[in-house]
């Protein structure tokens, strides 16, 4: 574990972190992007959808897009990792005196902490709009959170490194990214899409970790308004799907990088 | 040299570095090597003086001790000006010099340079020449892959000729010349071409070892060049081969690289 969380990750993940803050400009526009997504879709969903289904739109997104917000931040590091490959970078990367199981889990802890400062002022507006949740459904908010930028950290570093064609990279980590930005119930409730989509489908978007992630944000946030879930169980799955990405993660990051 | 740095795994065989084998033990080989690659690794948007001071920081240097080394590095390179500028900003020879820069700073038990001075002016050439020898001085073990022979004269105790993937022959600059049989090189610019019952009176009259031809240039490997060097001019003459030019030499570099390998001029183009 000491090796793990070396000196040598440490210096990775900070590495990540000053370029994260060099392009502080354009993540300023992307969060007002994804606020302003949100606004934009609580304002036209909020008179269309069926108020049986859901009674404030705007309450109802608002979580949803804080998940999108820490899984597209978490994910951008697989960009990155992808510009590496392609010129090389990563050659450099592999002579340091660092072990690879440090650069590994240097790369994915600095997506994930990414993640996380992403995230903030998506979770202060939850704040704002819902007010303070009480103090111990925080740490379900935290765990949550870190879970989730490990893991959607995990798959994008893999995804960037899976294959050699930087068009075929992009193409992967695109639809990767739409499958679990569409496919989530970040936008539509469980109880819709149980009705509208076969089981199996149901159970894929349910279980994908953008969705399991929202409903935890949704519980901590407006209780049992919008979900009925148990969030212990949901921290688990997401727990699961974060060890199992991030363990293939690494492992496919540094196969691939040296072979 | 990717293999010896623990960048990709041998596809057959082992390397050893200081005993231990880059295949089980490449943490441990990282600790003793450093490496300047051909091309610059950097990323545009990285800025000289950060991009230094994290490879320090990361090679084990405290914060305060960095400041130093890396200063005094980019001084005596010449790039501590630009060291607020991005590496995209730099020309290709000051992208080098930011480069070569992480091995001096890193100081590393094995420092491999791949062609360290590409892309160099002459004044610097020779300041890097200069600062890897003062590394080997110190200890280092120095790996440098070059096309230069001057170079490759200038800073090894052993040359390794590889060529077109395999290796053709090793050994201290010294030996290699005096391994090309013949000692001798008579080279003759002509006028005209040779042709091959030319070549073969040429071989049987001066007891050539090896003849290599190019266009208009002919290297003749022999014994006692300087008695031969008459009855050369006579067989040229006698051919109506018209000689421009014409000079015995003691083989250098390049002529082993070109004996050993059997490249030819005339073949590459």
């Amino acid at each position: 574990m000491m090796s793990l969380i070396g000196r040598g990750t440490i210096v990775i993940a900070l590495r990540d972190l000053q370029r994260f803050w060099k392009y502080r400009w354009w993540l300023a526009g992307l969060i007002s992007m994804n606020l302003t997504d949100l606004f934009i879709f609580a304002l036209i969903f909020n008179n269309i959808v069926n108020r049986s289904y859901i009674p404030d739109y705007f309450r109802f997104i608002a979580p949803g897009i804080a998940a999108i917000a820490i899984f597209a931040s978490a994910f951008s590091i697989g960009r990155e990792v992808g510009v590496e490959v392609r010129r090389q970078y990563t050659q450099y990367l592999l002579t340091l005196p660092i072990t690879r199981l440090q650069l590994a889990a240097g790369r994915i802890i600095g997506g994930s902490v990414r993640g996380l400062i992403y995230q903030i002022p998506f979770i202060a507006l939850l704040f704002i709009i819902e007010g303070v949740p009480p103090s111990w459904k925080i740490p379900y908010l935290l765990a949550t959170s870190v879970l989730l930028t490990i893991a959607m950290s995990g798959l994008s570093i893999t995804i960037s490194t899976a294959v050699r064609s930087f068009d075929l990279q992009a193409t992967m980590r695109s639809f990767t990214y739409f499958l679990l930005f569409f496919f989530s119930n970040v936008f539509y409730p469980d109880k819709l899409i149980r009705e509208y989509l076969p089981y199996p489908l149901y159970q894929l978007m349910v279980n994908n970790p953008v969705s399991l992630a929202a409903g935890v944000y949704r519980w901590v946030f407006t209780d049992n308004l919008f979900v009925d879930i148990d969030p212990q169980l949901s921290i688990i799955k997401i727990a699961v799907i974060s060890v199992v990405i991030t363990l293939i993660g690494g492992k496919l990051y540094l196969r691939n990088l040296t072979s | 040299m990717m293999t010896i740095a623990t960048v990709y795994r041998p596809t057959s065989g082992d390397i050893y570095v200081f005993g231990r084998s880059v295949t089980t033990h490449g943490d441990e080989v990282r600790r003793y090597i450093g490496i300047a690659f051909q091309e610059p690794k950097a990323l545009w948007v990285d800025k000289v003086h950060e991009l230094l001071m994290w490879h320090a920081r990361v090679v084990g240097y405290s914060k305060q001790r960095a400041r130093e080394v890396v200063k005094d590095v980019m001084e005596t390179l010449g790039i501590w000006e630009y060291r607020n500028k991005m590496i995209s900003e730099l020309s290709g020879g000051n992208k080098k010099k930011v480069e070569l820069a992480k091995v001096f700073i890193q100081r590393p038990k094995l420092a491999i340079f791949d062609e360290p001075t590409a892309q160099l002016d002459v004044v610097t050439k020779h300041m890097v020449w200069n600062m890897i020898k003062e590394l080997r001085k110190a200890g280092s073990t120095i790996i440098v892959a070059t096309n230069d022979m001057s170079e490759a004269e200038q800073l090894s105790d052993r040359i390794a000729i590889i060529y077109k993937g395999r290796l053709k022959a090793v050994g201290t600059p010294e030996y290699l010349k005096d391994t090309i049989p013949g000692g001798d090189i008579i080279e003759v610019m002509f006028e005209g071409s040779i042709s091959t019952p030319l070549l073969e009176t040429l071989s049987r009259e001066l007891q050539a070892r090896k003849i290599n031809k190019d266009t208009n240039v002919i290297k003749i490997y022999v014994n006692k060049g300087e008695e031969k060097l008459a009855k050369a001019i006579d067989i040229f003459t006698r051919n109506n081969i018209k000689i421009r030019k014409i000079l015995m030499k003691e083989p250098t570099l390049d002529d082993v690289f070109f004996y050993y390998t059997g490249a030819t001029l005339e073949a590459t183009q």
